[in-house]
């Protein structure tokens, strides 16, 4: 489920003299290296409320782009990322609390829900099909529980508070500049690592076993392999960003990976883009923003708008924002490029008979 | 001992209800090949268009039949207008349009009726009945018969009618089963529409001892899926009796091991699941899924 | 009498155009292969015809356009359609796959005798009747496919590469089953088929085509004559 490349790799371009915008080389240097510096310098300049938001959304980003990696590059639906982050979030309040060694306090972070990822993928994933889905529901809703009863270490009910995000002295920043400034290390390093992650082998490989595991296995590339690679990434970056969660939120409860939060965070996917590295970053921001809207409009609304963006966006824009750019320019060009009539995709959503036809290329793989 | 039959009579009661969620999700997958993770959700919307109708003093009984009736139209649009786009597509996909779906159902639900728990009729009474020497609830005995019973009519229907027939022909091969006149897209909406009335008998037998609330199914479709994995998908049978196991595994573990004790029950199903898929990775019953190419 | 009519048919899948503008000419009562090597679009055209790929040019049936008709509404039409790799519903016994056949039938007595004049047809089937359809041999699958088109009473069988997969005996069995009815019930056929010596058995003219269009026409007789014929689908 996913569009076949994430925004930044330029479309094909037909003429074949001059590069196309985004790959010109000075472009290639200035752009990134633009994006640096406003990330260096905003902080500075933002206002408090705006940086604890943008660091809240870099939480979440950073939690997306882990479902991303199994969801939307390898094509497993996951209700369990939210279990992750949560996992992360306790054992980094626990360790706080414990005045554990930061940087321990962050390893563990990453490898328990790791453990835990690798744990529940080995044995789903044998099963096939829908299989990751329908077990990783029981993340959440087995999770809050367990929560609550485990409270010698997780505090129970009441959950656990941990303030280590204090700023050093010899930084002479605001806490809400240095939280933020965190987030955007420690998450943009994720993003790094992750983009080139999915833009090499492995994320060839992921995508194949998304497309069809049938041909995957007769290209060599074991999909229970694969999956269970994808998911323990998805759960270690779960972990990653349970423990920003900590940074930013600073407190946790069982309420944090509840089955209502899971699903949130899968529609913040969908919606911000499948398989998507800036979509994983417009998710981050939905997931935050957007229930801050709906609360003014009428909280007992969130909910149904919720429900109603994701079908509205799985039916028009299957690929998420990310795909906008993508969908305009398609559409601009397909008015200039007349198709004969009998070019037509061959699976009418009236008929049911041409299922065996072979299906029409790229534009239909835009599925989330 | 009394405890011990009356926590299996009550497991048999739980394990139908997840037994018939599980059903309707079979029904939906052999039909559309997607699975439905909006079934509870359904089924719940169904229930409280019953409620709403006994508060208006309609009778239990024709209540819940409104909202029967009511659920397989509702399973027919949705399969008409939702899902039938998805249907030939990625299965992954499909899943997402049943959560969005079932976000939206619960959002409205809990915007029409908000989020409290409301109390709903119960269609038996409570009391008890000796059996055995053993006393044991009827409304448990009562939910696991009516719930054999509608199974028993949907199996009648697939095997002895011509509709059963044609439901099953459209669920193996519906563009063969085109070719012998058959409506495939009014089939599949039939198909949804039973499933969906499945899911309302269930939620109706269920809700006066959950209490109305729109997320009143989701531990239930967390059971149902579990069933659905330990039974496979293209075993009915399977399905139910796993659920029935996990109904009974869960109300004794509850009880009987006390870490797990009544908060932690919801986790009994993975912890069997987790031992069955060690030594058979296909699930109970079922064969090799079958993979689309 | 015409019955099936197709004029520049066109149709593609995707970007790849199949039928580049197809003709064919079926009367009442009468049976007109399709031949061709693979890829040639002889499927593509009974697909056409039963409405299972979108198409351009025109498609008329018993004079009326059938072109955009839903599958299941051009079988409501009396066009039966026998695809490639036989459709049997394997969940299904014999006896059920030919009771799917007849679902737009409603005189019950009629459809069991004509379930009684297919095991006549088909002796095979006979003794299979209460397996399930997935337990039959390539053969019986064959004979089972075409039984149930044939329940619906069609006016018009299309049938798609019957004897792929099968043994020459078993191949002719079928044609030979198929010729009985062809005679008993004067149905009208368009046959499909790589194996041009088993159709001309069958049909009384032919059509090749070559990447989606005709290149040949005639009669039986014609084209089992021409050279051309001979050496690429007879053998020599």
């Amino acid at each position: 489920m996913a569009s076949a490349s994430s925004v930044s790799s330029a479309p094909a371009s037909s003429a074949p003299s001059a590069p196309p915008f985004r790959q010109r080389p000075w472009v290639r240097w200035a752009l990134p290296l633009l994006l640096l510096v406003v990330l260096v310098v905003a902080p500075l300049v933002l206002s408090e409320g705006v940086n604890e938001t943008l660091a809240r959304i870099g939480v979440f980003a950073v939690a997306v782009l882990g479902l991303n990696v199994v969801m939307g590059y390898t094509g497993q639906v996951s209700l369990g990322q939210i279990f992750f982050l949560g996992v992360g979030a306790y054992v980094t309040a626990y360790g706080v609390q414990n005045d554990w060694n930061i940087v321990g306090v962050f390893a563990l972070a990453c490898l328990i829900p790791a453990v835990a990822g690798l744990l529940v993928a080995l044995a789903a994933a044998r099963l096939g099909g829908l299989a990751i889905a329908m077990v990783t529901i029981a993340l959440p809703i087995v999770g809050v529980p367990l929560a609550k009863r485990l409270s010698e270490f997780t505090g129970g009910s009441q959950g656990l508070s941990a303030r280590f995000a204090e700023t050093p002295e010899w930084t002479g920043l605001y806490d809400d500049q240095w939280q933020l400034y965190v987030v955007l290390v420690i998450g943009g390093l994720v993003f790094v690592l992750t983009r080139a992650l999915v833009r090499g082998k492995y994320g060839r490989a992921f995508a194949i076993v998304r497309g069809n595991e049938n041909v995957a296995s007769s290209m060599g590339i074991s999909p229970y392999r694969y999956k269970v690679l994808a998911f323990t990434i998805a759960s270690l970056i779960g972990g990653v960003s349970g423990f920003l969660y900590m940074l930013v939120i600073q407190y946790t409860s069982p309420e944090t990976m509840s089955f209502g939060h899971s699903i949130e965070l899968l529609a913040a996917m969908v919606i911000g883009g499948a398989g998507s590295i800036v979509g994983s970053l417009l998710g981050g921001a939905y997931y935050v923003l957007i229930p801050e809207l709906t609360n003014q409009v009428d909280p007992n609304l969130t909910s149904l708008l919720q429900g109603a963006i994701l079908l509205v966006v799985l039916f028009l824009l299957p690929g998420g924002l990310a795909s906008l750019p993508r969908a305009l320019t398609r559409g601009r060009r397909r008015t200039r490029v007349g198709r004969g009539p009998a070019a037509t995709p061959s699976t009418p959503s009236s008929t049911t008979g041409s299922a065996t036809a072979e299906p029409a290329p790229t534009e239909r793989q835009g599925h989330a | 001992m009394g405890t011990f039959v009356q926590l299996v009579v009550d497991g048999l009661s739980t394990g139908s209800i997840y037994a018939a969620i599980a059903l309707a999700i079979v029904l939906v997958n052999q039909a559309t090949g997607l699975i439905n993770f909006a079934q509870g959700g359904m089924a719940v919307l169904a229930v409280y268009v019953a409620w709403v109708l006994t508060n208006e003093g309609v009778p239990l009984i024709l209540a819940i039949l409104a909202s029967i009736v009511f659920s397989i139209v509702f399973g027919a649009v949705v399969e008409r207008f939702l899902m039938r786009r998805f249907e030939r597509g990625d299965p992954d996909t499909a899943v997402v349009v049943t959560i969005g779906l079932l976000t939206l159902i619960t959002g409205v639900a809990g915007w029409l009726w908000s989020y409290n728990n409301q109390q709903f009729p119960s269609l038996f009474p409570l009391d008890t009945v000796q059996f055995l020497g053993v006393s044991v609830s009827i409304r448990s005995i009562g939910n696991t018969v009516v719930i054999i019973v509608v199974m028993g009519l949907l199996q009648a229907l697939f095997v002895g009618t011509k509709l059963g027939l044609a439901l099953r022909a459209v669920a193996i091969n519906p563009e063969s089963a085109a070719f012998s006149g058959l409506p495939v897209g009014r089939l599949l909406m039939v198909g949804w529409g039973l499933a969906a009335a499945l899911g309302a008998v269930a939620g109706a037998l269920v809700a006066p001892q959950l209490t109305l609330t729109p997320g009143m199914l989701d531990n239930a479709l967390v059971y149902a899926l579990a069933a659905v994995i330990l039974g496979g998908l293209t075993s009915p049978v399977g399905v139910v009796v796993a659920a029935w196991i996990i109904g009974i595994l869960e109300n004794l573990a509850a009880v009987y091991v006390p870490f797990i004790g009544f908060d932690l029950k919801v986790a009994v199903p993975f912890i069997l699941l987790f031992v069955v898929l060690v030594v058979r990775p296909q699930g109970l019953f079922g064969r090799k899924s079958v993979v689309r190419v | 009498m015409t019955l099936l009519e197709l004029e520049g048919v066109t149709a593609s899948y995707g970007p790849v155009q199949v039928l580049d503008g197809v003709s064919l000419s079926v009367p009442d009562n009468g049976a007109v292969g399709i031949l061709g090597a693979n890829g040639a679009g002889k499927t593509t055209t009974l697909r056409a015809i039963s409405g299972t790929v979108k198409t351009g040019g025109r498609i008329t049936f018993d004079g009326k356009d059938i072109r955009g008709l839903r599958p299941d509404q051009v079988a409501a039409l009396g066009i039966a359609h026998v695809p490639e790799g036989r459709g049997t519903l394997g969940d299904l016994t014999v006896r059920e796959n030919l009771r799917v056949g007849a679902y737009l039938r409603k005189d019950s007595k009629a459809i069991e005798q004509d379930i009684d004049y297919c095991l006549d047809l088909f002796p095979n089937l006979q003794e299979r009747i209460r397996s399930n359809a997935s337990a039959l041999s390539g053969g019986e699958q064959q004979m089972l496919a075409v039984g149930r088109a044939i329940m619906s009473k069609p006016r018009l069988l299309l049938l798609d590469e019957a004897s792929l997969g099968l043994a020459p005996s078993t191949a002719k069995n079928v044609y030979d089953a198929i010729r009985r009815l062809r005679v008993e019930s004067g149905i009208a056929m368009v046959v499909v088929e790589q194996n041009a010596n088993l159709a001309f058995t069958l049909v009384d003219s032919a059509t090749v085509l070559e990447v989606g269009r005709n290149v040949l026409t005639g009669t039986s007789a014609e084209l089992k004559g021409m050279d051309e014929i001979r050496r690429a689908y007879l053998g020599g």
